[in-house]
């Protein structure tokens, strides 16, 4: 199909040599940046607030452990968001899943292997389940996902009669608490530094063979250097232990979320959903298959998220596992510069936005702040992000 | 006035030299008439003539002060700052999209905002009165808990209007009152109007058609460009003078393609009839069938509610009501349900709206791409750089001017952003382009530029379907067009014959 418009265009014989200035994508995500510098603040004091301790390596490896379960769950967040639907269910969803895992493996005696894959699966089965309710017959996906958070705690209580299953097999807790060791885990983290430098480089090549990027080193050296920064930070926290297992997955499903919405025509078409619901109607795209996909999408998330959380407490707990992670994963996503009203939002920034809230939460106990004021911090901070967000939108249309 | 009658009605409101500029334009000049009680007056004139602009100053909704001239009611001066203070002078507009809760009752929706109150609370014994007064008053038979959504849409109207009589009213003011009304309907309506008359209530009516207007009005004021062209009574002028008035002198010398060119059918429409979505019965659009050839500009044109907007709609699959009718692509009978299936048959739809058509919040690249992005395979990884590229030669090729291809889209003009929605569909190929209203809103140094878009491409072999309440433009680009009345063809006029005058006098004369 592109080929095509290509050379359409060059049929009609357009001399565009001359615009190239306009063709170098600006800095998209402006957004990102400027919360980046919101969290370099944030942990510059707590650094100065706790002696140093909260930028330890130990620290931070904690840190990013505490936030990956809320960050699986913001990235489903992202995606649903986009198209302006929330899932009020991913707490109770997680629950459930980690209820069937422990079910299988504790009670039933079955290998881990096939726990997992019933319990992914399982998760998909509810994003199904949802995405017809929202899709098919059309129920507003806050009512849909309002009910989900009801009944799929339910199911869980009723599943487990309230009582915690554990201990899960250990092959199952150690891949949520171990680490991939040192050696390996450097080696994967300069492998994907390559692989993300030779796809962005690759991305270029082509781009400068249609004529589009005239300054091949200077948006190399744009790419590159925070790839570079991110890189070095990551070796640096491996350098002792390694990566967490779990951080790993985190690391794995961002990219392919990313990958997802900015690289394939689905993604696009969700954002175009988001955006506009009627243009996307009119330009030929599928609504309600889009939006049953969404749903489908977000239950393969709730089996991996359902998993992990399951698998780092080494038990289900039907009454409270992933107890307002809902309420945690879009207030990341937002924060992140998801917005509401659809159309916009990354997988990174919701990333960010998880990193940041998981920041307040463990520098504030670092402090010994009290749980009560951490949760006045949270929403503040939560209100600050989404003014911001409205504001940044208030102009005329 | 006619000679048999001695006595001229009392003038009930007067205006004086009425001019009102918007930023660039100016929407009335010196506008100076006077309407009598127990009168109908219609005023005529095409779209962008001053019409609503002088009514709406008559309904107070363009403040007393952001206008130039004076304005009397019977005789004294009057100055309404706002729609209440005029309402409350006794000028009653009923809107051309009239103003309704469709979930509330007849009761509420008549004392909507003026609840008669008891103790600080609604009174709601006191409502069903006022609203059971109202309705006696104006003949209408219908129950004051009725939801009035329930109602059809010419009683609705109806109730509308009961509710602006139920305030004293001296001025009634109906917008286009016909537009989305059947014939019987109509009729039914202009009953209920000459009994107001009766009563010396003075009736403005605006209305392009001119059956209904010469069935009606006492007199015919005629406007254009802002200015009053005429001021007649009913009974001394002809349909094709008024029609004159309305256009103007034409000098009408646009140089049309020569025929015979390349003539082979792109699509045909058979036997199109489509039905409102909310009232399945009602057709909106009856036994209609044109065809448009390779390379061809045609024009849909008629009024509102004349049916051409529903035709453009349901041939691309994206009419919300029932449709039936054959459509056959380069000779071969096709089925279009959903946009989808057209976009795949080679057919792309520019909105009405451009809200509708356009992702305001994302870029120009990301707009140009939407449809290209809906096809094939969703899991098929996007080629960023060939869309950047094919996206970057169309922004030259259309002259698109935006800071950049990463511009949000709702900063770009209104004739950029036409242009983006152009290129959305140039970037898939598409064959034949449904235009809808396609320079609404767009200045006219744009509006140039963009015809030449469209004459270019259609030289290239695109075929386009122009849906336009704009006469001057449709004579101007089109190689044929076919004027709609109340959902059917009027005519058809091509060549020499396709002139504004033509195409306007085709479209009123019902």
């Amino acid at each position: 199909m592109a080929d095509k418009s290509v050379t359409m265009n060059s049929e009609l014989n357009t001399n565009s040599r001359s615009r190239l200035d306009i063709l170098t994508s600006s800095m998209r995500a402006p957004r990102d940046s400027m919360l980046l510098l919101v969290l370099a603040a944030v942990w510059l004091f707590f650094y100065f607030a706790t002696n140093g301790t909260f930028l330890t390596q130990r620290n931070l490896l904690l840190l990013a452990l505490q936030t990956s379960i809320v960050s699986l769950a913001a990235i489903n967040a992202v995606t649903l968001i986009v198209t302006r639907n929330f899932d009020l269910s991913v707490g109770s969803a997680v629950a459930l899943v980690g209820v069937i895992l422990a079910l299988l493996t504790v009670k039933y005696d079955y290998g881990a292997v096939i726990g997992v894959i019933a319990a992914i699966a399982a998760g998909v089965v509810m994003g199904v389940w949802q995405g017809l309710w929202v899709a098919r017959i059309g129920v507003s996906s806050f009512i849909v996902t309002l009910a989900g958070m009801l009944y799929f705690r339910g199911l869980s209580m009723i599943a487990t009669n309230g009582a915690t299953i554990a201990p899960l097999p250990d092959s199952l807790t150690d891949l949520a608490t171990g680490f991939l060791p040192r050696g390996p885990s450097i080696a994967v983290i300069v492998l994907a530094f390559l692989g993300y430098l030779l796809f962005r480089l690759q991305d270029l090549l082509r781009a400068r063979s249609l004529g589009l990027a005239p300054q091949l080193s200077s948006d190399l050296a744009r790419i590159g250097a925070p790839a570079v920064m991110a890189a070095l930070l990551c070796i640096w926290l491996a350098s002792n232990q390694g990566i967490p297992y779990l951080v790993l997955l985190v690391a794995i499903c961002a990219t392919a979320a990313e990958v997802l919405m900015r690289r394939t025509r689905f993604g696009a078409r969700l954002y175009a959903i988001g955006g506009n619901p009627e243009a996307a109607r009119l330009s030929g795209i599928d609504l309600k298959r889009m939006i049953f996909w969404n749903f489908v999408i977000a239950g393969f998330g709730y089996g991996v998220t359902g998993v992990a959380l399951t698998a780092r407490v080494s038990g289900a707990i039907g009454g409270t596992a992933g107890l307002f992670l809902e309420l945690d994963a879009i207030a990341a996503a937002i924060i992140g510069g998801t917005s509401l009203s659809g159309g916009r939002g990354r997988v990174l920034g919701a990333l960010l936005g998880a990193l940041l809230m998981g920041s307040l939460n463990n520098g504030m106990s670092l402090m010994n702040v009290p749980i009560f004021y951490q949760n006045t911090a949270r929403g503040a901070v939560l209100l600050l992000a989404v003014a911001i967000d409205h504001l940044s939108r208030t102009r005329p249309v | 006035m006619a000679s048999d009658e001695a006595f001229v009605p009392r003038p009930v409101i007067v205006t004086a030299a009425l001019t009102k500029t918007f930023p660039g334009v100016k929407a009335i000049s010196d506008v100076s008439i006077s309407i009598r009680a127990g009168e109908v007056t219609a005023i005529l004139g095409q779209n962008g003539a001053g019409k609503s602009t002088l009514i709406q100053i008559l309904a107070g909704i363009h403040p007393s002060g952001s206008y130039s001239g004076e304005l009397q009611m019977e005789g004294k001066p009057f100055a309404p700052i706002n729609a209440e203070e005029a309402e409350l002078a006794g000028v009653a507009l009923v809107p051309q999209e009239i103003n309704i809760v469709p979930e509330m009752t007849v009761a509420e929706n008549i004392c909507l905002n003026a609840e008669p109150t008891r103790w600080g609370l609604i009174d709601v014994g006191a409502r069903k009165a006022k609203a059971f007064a109202a309705l006696c008053e104006f003949e209408l038979d219908i129950d004051a808990d009725t939801q009035m959504g329930f109602l059809d849409l010419a009683t609705q109207q109806l109730v509308v209007i009961a509710r602006a009589l139920a305030k004293n009213v001296k001025l009634l003011i109906l917008d286009e009152p016909t537009a989305a009304l059947t014939e019987n309907e109509a009729l039914r309506l202009f009953d209920r109007v000459r009994k107001l008359k009766a009563q010396g209530v003075a009736t403005i009516f605006v209305s392009h058609r001119l059956g209904e207007v010469f069935s009606i009005a006492d007199r015919i004021v005629v406007m254009r460009d802002g200015r009053i062209h005429g001021d007649h009574a009913a009974s001394g002028v002809s349909r094709m003078d008024v029609v004159t008035e309305m256009v103007g002198e034409v000098t009408d010398n646009t140089p049309r393609r020569l025929e015979g060119n390349v003539q082979e059918p792109q699509l045909e429409v058979r036997n199109l009839t489509v039905f409102d979505p909310v009232d399945a019965r009602r057709a909106r659009v009856e036994d209609f069938s044109f065809l448009v050839r390779r390379g061809e500009v045609l024009g849909l044109f008629g009024l509102l509610g004349a049916g051409c907007t529903e035709v453009g709609l349901s041939i691309y699959g994206a009419w919300r009501g029932r449709s039936t009718g054959d459509i056959l692509i380069e000779g071969r009978k096709v089925s279009i349900a959903r946009p989808q299936e057209a976009i795949e048959l080679g057919l792309g739809l520019l909105a009405q709206d451009r809200r509708d058509g356009l992702i305001g919040d994302q870029s120009v690249f990301d707009n140009m791409m939407v449809a290209a992005n809906a096809r094939g395979h969703p899991l098929r990884s996007v080629d960023r750089a060939a869309q950047r590229r094919s996206a970057a030669d169309l922004m030259t090729m259309l002259n698109i001017k935006a800071k950049s291809l990463d511009a949000e889209t709702r900063t770009l003009s209104g004739g950029n952003q036409q242009k983006v929605q152009i290129a959305r569909w140039l970037v898939i190929d598409a064959r034949i382009l449904i235009l809808l209203d396609p320079t609404r809103g767009v200045d006219v140094g744009a509006r140039t530029e963009i015809h030449k878009v469209w004459l270019d491409l259609s030289k290239r072999g695109r075929s386009f379907v122009i849906v336009s309440s704009d006469a001057d433009e449709l004579a101007e680009v089109c190689d044929r067009a076919i004027v709609m009345r109340k959902g059917q063809k009027a005519g058809e006029l091509s060549g020499e014959n396709l002139t504004e005058r033509a195409l306007v006098r085709l479209a009123t004369d019902g």
